[in-house]
């Protein structure tokens, strides 16, 4: 296995749904690769770091009841049309 | 009925709602408004059209419903739904553009810089969550669309590939392509924390 045969398979090493075969050549090249082991671990870091920089926002409990009823109203609405 | 809404899957609960039952309505509002709201947002950097994305997005669960025949991919024909209509406020605002074909891009600019073992008042700092908030916004929209709803929203490959009509391996693709650019926008900005890898090849 060469860098970028390496390099290709991170997103489905990570995502653990590579076969038993292509494991052990990975690691393998990763044992012997200081340069892709470093950048197995940045391409990983790349992934939590990206959840934490945009954490998920609220919507206030408000604008839910808001929605809420509109959409009733428009659910009712649609009912006895 | 036996169990609680709040147990019953999306699945049942629209069968209910074509039946018209207003309680399963409410469940589903409150199962996915943040998520709606939030796929939103982070398609469009803008909270007070994320909202009304979010109110048109339930508006027409309500009015199409009746069409959505396999009641089991509700969720992928919400997101696909919420998907275009941030596409449609983007277009709108003119900050929506097909840019450069995924194919196009060369993805192989590797840097040669480890700096995952930074400390987390690094990684976690304002300014590198900021310059990892442009980054992404500055991805090709093909790949930042992926990149938000995997990695943000934590969406499965499966439920992006049905949301934008697209094959699991072309969502793979972009993703990958996506997570790397971004990684090489990190390895520059963290490059001054940091030396080049002395580790052995």
């Amino acid at each position: 296995m060469n860098c970028k045969i390496c390099s290709a398979l991170f997103q489905e090493f990570l995502e653990k749904s590579l076969c038993e075969e292509l494991i052990t050549e990975l690691d393998h090249h990763l044992q012997t690769c200081g340069r892709c082991r470093a950048s197995l671990r940045t391409y990983s870091l790349t992934i939590s770091l990206s959840q934490k920089a945009d954490p998920p926002c609220c919507v206030s409990p408000e604008k839910i009841d808001g929605l809420k009823k509109m959409l009733l109203d428009r659910f009712f609405s649609k009912k006895t049309a | 009925m036996s169990k609680k809404r709040e147990t019953q899957s999306d699945a049942f609960l629209v069968r209910d709602i074509k039946k018209g039952d207003a309680r399963s309505m409410e469940e589903i509002v409150k199962r996915y408004s943040s998520k709606v709201y939030n796929l939103a947002y982070h398609l469009t950097r803008d909270s007070a059209a994320a909202e009304e994305i979010m109110q048109d997005v339930f508006l027409t669960v309500v009015a199409k419903i009746g069409t959505l025949t396999n009641e089991e991919y509700f969720s992928t024909w919400l997101y696909r739904v919420t998907t275009n209509a941030a596409y449609g406020f983007l277009r709108k605002e003119k900050k929506f553009s097909e840019q450069t074909p995924v194919e196009d891009i060369d993805q192989e600019v590797h840097r040669d810089i480890d700096w995952s073992d930074l400390p987390d008042d690094v990684l976690l700092s304002e300014e590198s969550r900021g310059v990892l908030r442009r980054s992404i916004d500055a991805l090709p929209e093909a790949m930042r669309t992926v990149v938000i709803m995997k990695d943000i929203e934590g969406l499965k490959n499966e439920e992006i590939a049905e949301a934008l009509g697209l094959s699991v391996p072309a969502v793979k693709s972009r993703l990958h392509r996506g997570r790397l650019m971004l990684r090489d926008q990190l390895s520059e900005y963290f490059s001054k924390y940091t030396a080049p890898s002395g580790e052995d090849e």
